[in-house]
């Protein structure tokens, strides 16, 4: 009564012992399934929150006594008011750029055609190339008496050079090149996901192409609108390596600030309570322009 | 009068003759059907006639204006389509106000007529719902009062039944009836089902292959079919291979299977059924009977093997395997699956077309 058959057997015999117990115990079951990816995500994700939430109450690096010195320091300072503010204005931009350029091109791809899947591959093709070094092409690209400058001069476009490096339009720029394939996957999901019988419908009914845009096609596709915008807005709030690379000191946004505190300035609390004060800013946004959005297209739904 | 209007129209995709030459009208206040197999041209004529593929040639007359070149959102017709794209994001009620809303009706007229159409299409109360939470015979409906609402000329249905089951498209096809009767408007309906389209038309175009085979009533196509095509899709037929011996006034002996029948040739058919002709003789299930293996006297006789017998409540349908392939019959003799059998037939009732089998 030796060998492996016997160890295999009450192995089997384990497993459905195992199953059949868990079967008429649902919430055990649920615990077991949860249990581990759960686990995870409090030890790297809300046990770090938790500590920089805990580090932005504090006057110095610990130990040390709890304070909101902080908080008050960071906003009462213009300093730092103007660069959230100048953090926002330039995320706005983005996002509203990056969104109507992505939709219109997803809606081509989707709608006009015939090698879409091609086209949506080339539209992922530079994320293949490392971040860092895109942005140095295009600070190649930007700088004064660089490939632009080159190329508009020579078309006799401009006449002197622009010299784009170092200001807001280059870290427009970097920003939206960046963030435009991120967005337009899932514009183009939602895109495809709507029935195209519906714009039929729409015209059927008496709507002109406007009219039948404005009122199936974006309320349909809403949801993958939403996710693109938040995909572009918090990524774009936080940055730090594009602004420091396209926008030079001039240009500060919020991110860089905060990675100062913690690299340079070796001021973690200060830091800290910057990103808290920022994840918040960002978390009030989102959820004011989400209920503004649906809102608006209800609205739009019943009476326009 | 007549409220479309079609002639000659042609549709080419590349290569393909979608639909070709059709020539039709459409009577005020008519149900007419559009039948045929797939691929037949029917739903293509359907979305000619709704402005969404524009004709390669001929003509379409709506209400005795040409609609050529015109779009959907400015013809005065509306369609229910084939997987009804209701509009997910709207109420029932927004959904039905979607085409009033477009030509500018004001909002309390809009508010009555939605209310009105609700109750036609019995969904009183279903307004604030959305599609996703009504039945699928609810969302018909849905599609059906969004469509007739806007009280269009005509209303184009592209197969909307094809995807309920068979005791709902009964209903729904009852329903339809009484709408088009309630409220006057003109149906066409597009759909492959010939059971659907025997039900509820006054007229029917009958299809194939992009050409218009026949168009009449449900029992001019049932009674009188013009080709073999037709008659094989209006109901079924068993067909044989003959020759014509002789034409006396209305009636043919015919050569089959080695004897003589007689048949009366249908008027349409009689200057194509002359002596020495091959033709294709058609004979429904029901005027074939089955017999013991003995002979019986009749002239046609054919032996064979009952395959399979499928009860149709009020009677069976027999498959019958003989040497001149398998023949269908409907009969209520007591024979079983294996029993050795005589096919005769009521031959003056077959139909006879030119062209041999």
């Amino acid at each position: 009564m030796s060998g492996a058959q016997p160890t295999v057997g009450r192995v089997t015999e384990l497993v459905r012992a195992t199953s059949n117990y868990l079967r008429d115990r649902p919430r055990l079951r649920l615990f077991v399934l949860l249990a581990l990816p759960v686990t995870f995500l409090v030890a790297i994700f809300v046990i770090p929150l938790l500590i920089m939430g805990w580090y932005s109450f504090l006057s110095d690096m610990p130990p040390a006594s709890l304070t909101l010195d902080n908080y008050a320091q960071a906003l009462s300072t213009d300093l730092y008011l103007g660069i959230i503010w100048r953090t926002t204005v330039i995320t706005i931009q983005t996002t509203v750029i990056v969104t109507i350029l992505g939709y219109s091109m997803a809606y081509s791809l989707v709608r006009f055609s015939k090698k879409a899947t091609l086209l949506l591959v080339l539209v992922i093709l530079p994320f293949w190339t490392n971040y860092i070094i895109r942005m140095y092409a295009w600070m190649n690209i930007l700088q004064s008496g660089g490939v632009l400058d080159t190329l508009l001069m020579w078309t006799t476009i401009t006449s002197e050079p622009l010299g784009l490096l170092y200001t807001q339009t280059a870290v427009l720029i970097g920003f939206i090149y960046i963030w435009l394939p991120l967005a337009t996957l899932p514009f183009y999901a939602s895109l495809t996901n709507m029935d195209p019988n519906l714009i039929d419908a729409a015209k059927d009914l008496g709507a002109g192409p406007i009219k039948t845009f404005l009122t199936v096609t974006l309320p349909t596709t809403m949801n993958g609108i939403v996710v693109g915008i938040i995909l572009v807005a918090i990524p774009t709030f936080g940055s730090f390596i594009t602004p420091a690379l396209l926008g030079g000191t001039d240009n500060v946004m919020i991110g860089m600030t905060i990675e100062d505190q913690f690299v340079s300035t070796f001021n973690w609390p200060f830091g800290a309570a910057l990103a808290v004060i920022v994840s918040l800013f960002v978390v009030t946004a989102m959820l004011i322009a989400l209920l503004l959005g649906t809102d608006l297209f209800k609205q739009q739904g019943v009476d326009q | 009068m007549s409220i479309v209007t079609v002639e000659n129209l042609v549709k080419e995709f590349g290569e393909l003759v979608a639909v070709d030459d059709a020539s039709f009208e459409i009577e005020d206040g008519e149900f007419v059907s559009v039948l045929g197999p797939s691929g037949s041209g029917k739903s293509t004529i359907l979305r000619m006639i709704a402005g969404f593929e524009e004709p390669t040639g001929g003509t379409i007359v709506l209400n005795g204006e040409s609609v050529v070149g015109v779009p959907p959102f400015h013809r005065d017709v509306n369609m229910v389509f084939q997987n009804l794209a209701l509009f997910p994001h709207l109420t029932v009620a927004d959904n039905i106000a979607y085409g009033l809303k477009q030509s500018g009706v004001p909002k309390a007229e809009r508010t009555e007529r939605i209310e009105e159409m609700l109750s036609v299409v019995d969904l009183r109360g279903y307004g604030d719902r959305k599609p996703e939470q009504l039945s699928g015979g609810e969302q018909q409906r849905v599609a059906l009062a969004r469509a007739i609402v806007n009280e269009p000329e005509i209303v184009l249905f592209d197969e909307p039944l094809a995807s309920l089951d068979r005791k709902l498209r009964q209903h729904m096809q009852v329903e339809l009836q009484r709408i088009q009767a309630e409220t006057g408007i003109t149906f066409m309906y597009v759909t492959h089902d010939q059971e659907v389209a025997v039900a509820v038309s006054d007229r029917m175009i009958l299809l194939n292959d992009g050409r218009i085979e026949q168009i009449g009533t449900p029992e001019e196509l049932y009674d009188d079919p013009v080709s073999k095509f037709v008659a094989d899709f209006i109901g079924d037929v068993n067909t044989f291979s003959g020759t014509v011996r002789n034409v006396v006034d209305d009636t043919a002996t015919i050569e089959l299977l080695g004897a003589t029948v007689e048949t009366t040739i249908r008027a349409s058919q009689a200057p194509m059924i002359t002596e020495g002709e091959t033709v294709a003789v058609c004979i429904r299930p029901s005027q074939l009977s089955v017999a013991n293996g003995v002979e019986s006297g009749e002239t046609v006789e054919i032996a064979g093997t009952v395959e399979n017998r499928i009860y149709q409540g009020d009677g069976v349908t027999f498959m019958i395997q003989t040497d001149e392939g398998r023949l269908t019959v409907e009969d209520e003799a007591p024979y079983d699956i294996g029993d050795e059998v005589t096919v005769t037939g009521s031959w003056t009732e077959a139909y006879a077309f030119p062209g041999g089998d």
